[in-house]
């Protein structure tokens, strides 16, 4: 089974994914759009946040949801700190002596770890052992109809500090002035998961862990995205800058076989989704679920998660 | 056509690890690119100007991994502008700004 989800989600003076610091001046991401204007096409310049952002908010999503499920969670992920195995010193915390085959490999770390079974890891050592993420996901960028309505816009702060005359030197000043570039947009992403990727081996060697342990890690996974959509937490600076707004619209899709669904970044998704899914009805005789929303986000996807549940899946 | 000042903010990115700027403006197609990558690297650099710390010769200078970088000149009005029009006729001379960035320096350099 597949799941493929649209949001899109309207952000108000966000600083969710900021990229570098020049001096006082922290800088939101931003990318090249290209958009239509009177017939012509023309770049612009409009805030994003990262896919990278988006999939360790998820993967954090996903630590505490399984940790709750009694899943297991490698030491290094619990703490937020996604190495994923990536060489001897963080594979020799799972399994010691480290073993040559590398489907031994592969199986010790989705065996000790959700989030490496789910999110992939690349062990860049010898035997090189990669696994893809069953999950993924898409930038967040602003919807194209608005997108020439996007902004990123700095925002001056200033901080200040008592200081006694004497404790003053060079250029430090009681009072330091500092710009966060900030955001505002419509935004939308697609998130998508690979239920039957979760907790099989992706070197030919089957099931890793027992079926019942499969479908708690699969639920894990679909409440990990429940709760990050939910929560609104993602992306960074949410201390001073949570974003002003919410999700505005949420489209699930479940399929037997990988479908995404339209990028929300059109106008018309829901429909050309709704469209292609009658297709493949008709062309595969393949049984899908499909449900949106511009009021409760959180009912579609409690819907989907029971569709899944009725078809044994979870 | 030359652009020496721009060259060396460049440069001075690049040592600091930064090759966003240089990169955008090697890479692009179009001229639009090429001036949003100028606007932010220039915002940027003013902004490493205002904090950046000053030497007892009056050179001005960041600390990087116990290093001394020290900056260049802010780019004049006058390079840029010749810069963006040239750029406007010819994308090809974008591509040669970031080309000699990335170059080492032959003399006088900042290295
Ligand atoms: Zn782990």
């Amino acid at each position: 089974m597949f799941l493929s989800v649209g949001v899109r989600f309207e952000a108000n003076v966000e600083a969710l994914n900021m990229v570098e610091t020049a001096g006082n001046y922290t800088k939101h991401r931003r990318v090249p759009y290209l958009v239509e204007e009177d017939g012509k096409l023309k770049t612009v310049y409009v805030p994003a946040i990262s896919g990278e952002s988006l999939a360790h908010a998820y993967q954090w999503s996903l630590v505490k949801e399984a940790l709750g499920m009694n899943l297991p969670v490698c030491e290094d992920c619990a703490k937020g700190e996604f190495f994923k195995s990536m060489n001897k010193a963080h594979l020799k915390k799972k399994i010691d002596p480290i073993p040559d085959d590398s489907k031994k490999i592969e199986a010790t770390i989705i065996k000790s770890c959700v989030i490496e079974d789910v999110g992939g890891f690349l062990y860049a050592e010898k035997p090189p052992v990669r696994r893809s993420s069953a999950f993924q996901v898409s930038y967040a960028l602003p919807i194209k109809s608005m997108a020439l309505f996007a902004t990123a816009e700095p925002q001056l702060h200033a901080r200040h500090a008592q200081m006694d005359a004497k404790g003053k030197k060079g250029n430090v000043s009681e009072q330091m002035i500092y710009y966060v570039e900030t955001g505002t947009a419509l935004y939308g992403f697609t998130f998508n998961l690979d239920l039957d990727a979760i907790g099989v081996s992706s070197l030919g060697a089957g099931p890793i862990v027992p079926e019942e342990e499969i479908r708690a890690r699969r639920e894990a996974s679909l409440k990990a995205l429940f709760r990050m959509l939910s929560s609104a937490q993602f992306g960074a600076k949410l201390s001073r800058f949570f974003p002003v707004g919410g999700i505005t619209e949420l489209t699930v899709v479940v399929t037997e076989h990988p479908f995404v669904v339209t990028s929300p970044i059109y106008d018309s998704y829901i429909e050309r989704t709704k469209k292609r899914l009658e297709v493949i009805k008709e062309a595969f005789r393949e049984e899908y679920f499909f449900d949106s929303t511009n009021e409760v986000p959180e009912e579609v996807l409690r819907k989907a998660i029971e569709y899944l549940k009725e078809k044994g899946y979870v | 056509m030359d652009f020496p000042e721009i060259v060396n903010m460049l440069r001075f990115f690049i040592r600091t690890g930064n090759f966003g700027y240089v990169d955008r403006i090697g890479n692009a197609l179009t001229y639009e690119p090429v001036e949003m990558a100028i606007l932010e690297a220039l915002r940027a650099f003013r902004s490493i100007h205002e904090s950046a710390k000053t030497d007892e010769n009056y050179g001005k200078y960041i600390e990087k991994d116990g290093k001394k970088i020290y900056l260049p000149r802010i780019p004049s009005e006058e390079e840029i502008r010749t810069f963006l029009n040239a750029v406007r006729k010819d994308m090809s001379v974008a591509k040669r700004v970031a080309t000699l960035a990335l170059a080492f320096p032959s003399k006088g350099g900042e290295e």
